[in-house]
């Protein structure tokens, strides 16, 4: 089963990439696990560029419904959002 | 005169080359502030219904408001506000730069332009000899805004238009520095008058009821906006168009003519992009604004120019399928120095697009392609073949060749770039706006889908409800008149801090969820000025400001624009989205799209509005709106 991960600038700046392909989760909790993985030793940044980003899993904010628990299904395009303001 | 008004309207009647000034009156100016709605009440008692937007009855209105003139942060915003070429319904645009501390040094609070000019003409208002000079503008006819800007002196502070302007183009601005009042085309209505640019300056001070108050309290405010998460740290950083990095993962970022939300390198146009590889400066480009959120990147062969806002690089870029910086840049500038609204621009090329796509127009642009869109910008402007047609706007275009369905419009303003399928409250804002479809009458998005504590966007949970109290609160704002971002700073900054997974995080947003009548009660309590906007007022006017009394004022605001629309014969036929909104779903589990049909009748209702959205007799004599 593979999720497909957009990535925050900052994050694709540390690890080179805009978007990670992710087998084996089956919830966002999953996702964030294994997306953390993909930084190593740069764990730190990742916690850093994620400790005030949210979730959404095809556009919709999980924060809104099961959170971290919520399920994830092969195909599923999961972001990790910040909060902004703009005009 | 209360205090935070200089007390004088200025009367311009071009084709008589003839001015008068007048006492503001006072009554007025406590009922509606100043800005766009001592505008909308001029307009409406000036105007008959029925004018022609581009004949002379149609008054084009300046006006300021007791804020400007102040080192209050934000401050220093202008209103323009006349018939609508575009709509048809009342037009206003907002606009920073330095016009309007120009117009209340001279000791002018309302500038009407009456009339047409039978030739290129300019005004030159000098305010400490109460004079105005008409002066010849054929030299500067034909001229960007740039370039009229620096034949008329940078120190001075100017409203001109471009070229789009004098061709008008319905969707042409006026340009204030780099700033622009760019919606519903009131650079059209300045253009039909012939009037190019207008001057203004003086020596008059603005006077306050409590200058050490307002000193002191201003300082402790702009600490407070400095050390704000948005207002003084990440619009500082990336501008506005840093909310790519929020909007494109929240499926609401158009994209090929807002079929999809979401594209995939997106940030390729983010202000966190443009930060690394664009900028060459930030910048305050409105008089007195602490925020800088203004860019400036340079372009190959002109130089260093003004960036590109969140809108600009979302309707000239994603929705093109162009996440291309150095491109929208490049539009961006042609369409600021030509002088029209890139909102419209954008919206009207992506139509062009998919008429393309769908074999119903060749208009020699197509998604993805850059080739031929600076042209076609350029043609739009001068109205040159093609060009001619799309620089009536969308709803225009779409009657002549076809594609309403997807006409990305509201009353005939194009969507500005918050898709409102992930959006409910902002869906319904842009349905019910007076002047179309467009996020600055209330911005109920940062409530719902932008800002870091937001509701579910897509329950029917205050998303009638939210829309009331913005739209109010933002009629009073532009009313001050001061820049809507303010709201920005009402978030308070440690919720930035919080994980959106902590149980705060969680307990303050199912509080939010579920405040609907908590929220209609606290705003609409007269206790005592609290925020800062509402101290400001207080201590500048003299008069006592709180969440309560801006309501009012926003509601009396509201209601009198759409009593000026119904005059015209809009009706609640006209509170709705375009049908792609309405029908095609862009989220997983949606059958539909946005539930308007579902949120309008309780929107009328805690309006005060019938069932077919007038306001009732009740609800004018509350609100002291006089028909």
């Amino acid at each position: 089963m593979s999720i497909t991960v957009e990535l925050t600038y900052e994050m694709s700046k540390a690890l080179g990439t805009r978007r990670v392909e992710v087998e084996g989760a089956a919830t966002v909790a999953d996702v964030v696990r294994l997306t953390r993985a993909r930084f190593g030793e740069r764990a730190a940044d990742f916690e850093r560029h994620t400790r005030v980003a949210a979730v959404s899993v095809n556009g919709v904010l999980v924060t809104h419904g099961r959170g971290l628990r919520t399920a994830v299904a092969d195909g599923d395009l999961v972001m990790f959002v910040k909060a902004s303001a703009g005009g | 005169m209360i205090r935070g008004y200089a007390g004088r309207v200025l009367d311009v009647d071009l084709a008589a080359q003839a001015f008068e000034f007048r006492p503001l009156d006072e009554e007025t100016a406590r009922l509606y502030l100043g800005g766009k709605g001592y505008g909308a009440r001029l307009l409406y008692d000036l105007t008959p219904a029925g004018i022609d937007p581009l004949g002379p009855a149609n008054p084009l209105i300046f006006a300021t408001g007791p804020l400007n003139g102040s080192i209050a942060p934000q401050s220093n915003r202008f209103a323009v506000v006349c018939k609508s070429p575009l709509t048809g319904a009342i037009g206003n645009a907002a606009c920073g730069g330095s016009f309007a501390y120009g117009l209340k040094r001279a000791g002018v609070d309302v500038l009407i332009v009456r009339n047409q000019s039978a030739a290129a003409i300019r005004l030159e208002i000098d305010g400490d000899r109460s004079q105005v000079a008409f002066i010849d503008a054929s030299a500067l006819w034909g001229k960007g805004t740039g370039a009229t800007q620096e034949a008329l002196g940078r120190k001075k502070h100017h409203a001109v238009i471009g070229p789009a302007g004098e061709h008008l183009v319905l969707f042409a601005g006026i340009v204030s520095n780099e700033r622009i009042a760019a919606r519903t085309g009131v650079g059209a209505v300045m253009g039909s008058k012939r009037l190019k640019a207008v001057t203004a300056g003086g020596s008059r001070r603005l006077e306050m009821d409590d200058e050490q108050a307002f000193k002191a309290y201003t300082k402790w405010a702009g600490a407070m906006f400095r050390r704000h998460p948005v207002l003084g740290e990440r619009l500082k950083r990336v501008g506005t168009s840093g909310i790519v990095s929020t909007t494109n993962p929240r499926n609401i970022l158009p994209t090929r003519n807002f079929k999809y939300g979401h594209h995939p390198d997106a940030l390729n146009v983010s202000g966190e992009f443009m930060a690394d590889h664009a900028l060459t400066g930030v910048k305050s480009s409105c008089i007195h604004c602490p925020v800088t959120c203004g860019r400036d990147v340079e372009i190959e062969g002109v130089g260093r120019v003004k960036g590109p806002e969140y809108e600009t690089v979302a309707l000239l870029g994603t929705n093109l399928d162009l996440p291309d910086l150095k491109r929208v840049s490049e539009w961006n500038h042609l369409a600021d120095d030509l002088g029209m609204d890139t909102i419209s621009l954008g919206a009207v090329l992506g139509f062009a697009m998919e008429l393309r796509e769908r074999g119903l127009l060749d208009a020699g642009v197509r998604f993805g392609d850059p080739a031929g869109v600076a042209d076609l910008i350029e043609d739009i402007a001068y109205r040159r073949g093609l060009g001619n047609d799309l620089a009536d706007g969308v709803r225009r275009m779409s009657e002549k060749y076809g594609g309403r369905p997807f006409a990305m419009h509201v009353k005939g303003l194009e969507l500005s770039a918050y898709d409102p399928r992930g959006s409910f409250a902002q869906g319904v804002e842009y349905a019910t706006s007076n002047r179309g479809g467009c996020h600055v009458q209330g911005a109920s998005m940062y409530m719902e889908s932008t800002g870091p504590l937001t509701i579910d966007p897509q329950s029917l949970r205050l998303k009638a409800d939210l829309p009331v109290v913005m739209q109010n609160l933002a009629c009073a704002i532009n009313s001050m008149v001061l820049c809507i971002f303010t709201t920005y700073g009402m978030m308070p900054g440690f919720i930035h801090a919080l994980s959106p997974y902590s149980r705060t995080h969680r307990a303050l947003t199912a509080i939010f969820e579920h405040s609907g009548p908590l929220l209609r009660l606290a705003l609409g309590a007269k206790v005592a000025p609290i925020l800062w906007f509402e101290k400001w007022l207080t201590y500048i006017t003299g008069e006592r400001f709180t969440a309560g009394h801006l309501q009012e004022i926003g509601a009396r605001i509201f209601n009198l624009e759409r009593m000026y629309n119904l005059r015209e014969g809009l009706t609640a036929a006209d509170d709705t989205l375009p049908d792609r909104m309405l029908h095609e779903p862009t989220f997983p589990g949606m059958t539909s799209g946005h539930p308007l049909g579902l949120l309008l009748p309780r929107y009328y209702k805690l309006r005060g509005w019938d069932r077919n959205g007038v306001p009732t007799p009740r609800t004018l004599k509350r609100l002291q709106v006089r028909i």
